[in-house]
């Protein structure tokens, strides 16, 4: 197995889509940190996209976010979506399974060759995101997802965990494009397949407002980090992510091994199936199932909920408002906190599910002397909520202030009450 | 010890039977020949020995062990190439050997050289295999197959796709092996490529074994060859062969006769023409005993073997 690994890595490494994706892997992010430093601007709705100028750490998991949308399903299909059908394209399983080592060597040693690859894809997007991240916007402190500062030492370290953590929802995406490239035969399937796959479970996860079906959706499971980046860390999507992706990955590989085995590599004259038949049918096969998913979405109890909302957004509009504070140059006491009472519900039907209809009002009490001891000041924040748990807050300038301010300093800064990023626990 | 020794082999795809009960011995350093139309089961058989297709019934031994496939690796000695070699087109020839050597283990690596220089490809090895004819790529899985220091080797219409030369050199090579004790079975629809080189043959007919022995068996077995003669008397010609037994000579087609003579008399007819005035214009061979043999085993219809047969010309 290790020797097919040794040399399928040769392989590999020959070929100019992987060559092409490497070069990606370690330019793409200095690219993006170009474009960032040469502008004021920041990227919408992600969900430490407003910080990208103020701390580099911001920039790396900008970039996570975007590979776990789109560009780990694409470094799946490109390694391991053509792993298989290539040998069948060039007609090479003959030559292959005719030297010392067995089916299994081969398949081993091809999956684990295409692991390997897979992770160093990811290790060199890590490290150049952080790099150009650091560059274009220095090592300064976070702003973590409850509001809180995370100083450099703990958002590098965080930073790394999240971007190993993605392995698993990527090893996991390669598995589907084995059982692709070794279904279908097919390397056009094989690497959009998991590219296809993807996009289905990203539109699923807008689908119900119950658990179970959005628990398999192993492309959630790249955005199962954002826990660790809050006040109080949470890890349930984080282990529950990674048991989904090793299921997957048990599921994919298993199936494709058995196909694999029993296969006859009897020639075209004799065996060779219809071009398109194998891959009519599992697109077929892909569709069916996708569709029983979506009907099912409701299945479970309800992970989104207005008070997991509200006790999650409302600690998080303290400390920002606290941040905003002392950017201000206004003296704040350590460990003060606001009197916030707050109420969310969704503007039509039940107030559970994933959704853009949120409202959250947040009656902030404010200290007066004289008569009336507390001045009550509602702001009230339109919220989107995604399956996952996060969500986005934007709240009218009359009340928290332009998307910029200037610091006490006479810098602008991004307001921290403009936009409300955060995420709480869906488990 | 028997390098094969198959027994009761089955295969089917589909409802179809490819191989029907076939049994095979090949003993070490023996060079068999596999013959059969197009569609006998040639390549299936050869498949099912090299581990690429699983059998339905029957057990294959290698080397007196039995060869479990397809789980198990392909035994260390064995080796061959089934159809048209296939590499990766976008290595080199030697990158490949290179990589295939690293999937053997051993001292394959330091082989490479060797067997390049043997199927005369060192001076191409760095170009890409996109590059190759089908005869350098022909001669590349002879290469391929070289490295594993084989003691059996199994190949499937070796000379495809090579000229005349390459293909003598290839039976050339094959009989090389044969003397340093490496069993050969190789395939062929050709029959003019393997009649020289084999010391047995086994002919196949929609799956099934219809005739195997060595090649003395098949000449005693087989009719007679059959020839065109051209003759400055066809007539006389004609009852000087009545005075050889087993010689038929008839008036053919385009002026000249079509005989018919058992292996071993030709020389003496042709001396006795002489003898009797009558000179030998030409004399050409139409179809082997081998052939002659194999159209009758193997072929429904009756074959025409006159003058329209491909002719293999010992001008005279």
């Amino acid at each position: 197995m290790w020797t097919v690994s040794r040399s399928e890595r040769r392989k590999l490494a020959a070929q100019t889509p992987a060559r092409l994706l490497a070069l990606v892997c370690l330019l793409g992010p200095f690219a993006f940190a170009a474009v960032l430093g040469l502008q004021s601007g920041v990227p919408a709705d992600t969900l430490f996209g407003v910080w990208v100028h103020t701390s580099g750490f911001a920039v790396s998991l900008v970039v996570l976010g975007f590979a776990g949308s789109w560009g780990f399903p694409v470094i799946a299909g490109v390694l391991a979506g053509d792993l298989f059908s290539a040998e069948d394209r060039h007609g090479t399983w003959k030559t292959l399974l005719t030297r010392s080592c067995s089916r299994w060597d081969v398949f081993a040693g091809k999956v684990l060759a295409a692991a390997m690859f897979g992770a160093a894809m990811v290790a060199i997007t890590a490290l150049s995101s952080l790099v150009a991240g650091l560059v274009v916007a220095g090592d300064h402190p976070l702003v973590g997802l409850s509001g809180t500062l995370l100083s450099g030492g703990r958002s590098l370290a965080l930073v790394l965990a999240s971007w190993v953590l993605s392995l698993f929802p990527l090893l996991a995406f390669m598995s589907i494009a084995v059982l692709f490239s070794v279904a279908t035969r097919n390397g056009i399937m094989g690497v959009l397949g998991p590219i296809l796959v993807a996009l289905a479970m990203q539109l699923l996860a807008l689908v119900g407002s119950g658990t179970w079906v959005h628990t398999l959706l192993v492309a959630s499971a790249f955005d199962d980090w954002n826990g660790l980046f809050t006040a109080h860390p949470f890890f349930g999507p984080l282990v529950l992510g990674s048991l989904v992706s090793v299921a997957w990955m048990v599921a994919c590989l298993g199936v494709s091994w058995l196909i694999l085995r029993r296969r006859d590599f009897a020639g075209p004259p004799v065996a060779r199936r219809p071009g398109w038949v194998m891959p009519a049918r599992a697109v077929v096969g892909t569709a069916v199932v996708l569709a029983a998913l979506a009907a099912a979405g409701n299945l479970g109890p309800a992970a989104i909920t207005a008070s997991r909302l509200k006790a999650a957004i409302t600690p998080t509009f303290n400390d920002l408002t606290l941040l905003q504070q002392r950017l201000l140059g206004r003296v704040v006491p350590a460990g003060a906190k606001l009197r916030i009472l707050t109420s969310c519900n969704r503007r039509a039907g039940a107030s559970t599910g994933p959704g853009d209809d949120w409202s959250c009002t947040l009656d902030v009490f404010i200290p007066q002397p004289g008569a009336v001891p507390f001045q009550q000041t509602p702001v009230t924040y339109d919220v989107s909520v995604k399956s996952d748990g996060c969500y986005k807050a934007e709240a009218p300038p009359s009340f928290v202030g332009q998307q910029m301010m200037r610091d006490a300093q006479g810098h602008n800064v991004v307001n921290p009450l403009f936009t409300i990023y955060g995420c709480f626990d869906t488990t | 010890m028997a390098a094969i020794r198959a027994s009761g082999l089955v295969k089917r795809f589909d409802g179809t039977c490819a191989i029907d009960g076939v049994d095979l011995a090949v003993e070490q350093g023996e060079v068999r020949g596999l013959l059969g139309p197009n569609g006998a089961g040639k390549s299936t058989l050869l498949r099912m020995l090299l581990g690429l297709v699983r059998r339905d019934e029957g057990s294959v031994e290698l080397f007196e062990r039995s060869f479990d496939a397809p789980a198990a690796a392909i035994p260390d000695g064995v080796a061959g190439f089934v159809e048209e070699p296939s590499f990766y087109p976008y290595l080199s020839g030697r990158t490949n050997l290179e990589l295939l050597a690293e999937l053997d283990g051993g001292d394959a690596r330091d082989q490479i050289d060797a067997v390049l220089e043997r199927v005369m490809l060192s001076q191409r090895a760095a170009d890409r295999v996109s590059a190759y004819s089908t005869g350098m790529r022909q001669r590349l899985g002879i290469a391929a197959a070289l490295l594993r220091r084989p003691r059996l080797l199994l190949l499937d219409e070796p000379t495809s796709g090579l000229d005349p030369a390459g293909a003598r050199d290839v039976r050339i090579l094959v009989r090389e092996l044969s003397r340093d004790g490496v069993a050969v079975l190789l395939s062929s629809h050709l029959i003019g490529e393997v009649e020289d080189a084999c010391d047995s043959f086994t002919m196949l007919r929609r799956g099934r074994v219809v005739w195997s022995g060595t090649a003395l068996q098949l000449r005693a077995q087989a009719p007679a060859s059959a020839y065109a003669l051209s003759t400055s008397d066809d007539a006389r010609a004609i009852e000087v062969a009545k005075d050889h037994v087993g010689i038929r000579a008839l008036p053919g087609a385009n002026g000249s006769l079509s005989l018919k003579v058992p292996d071993g008399m030709l020389d003496p007819y042709v001396l006795a023409l002489a003898r009797s005035g009558v000179a030998v214009r030409r004399l050409e061979l139409l179809v082997s005993p081998l052939e002659l043999m194999f159209f009758s085993l193997t072929d429904d219809t009756q074959q025409d073997l006159g003058p329209g047969v491909e002719p293999s010309s010992v001008a005279t």
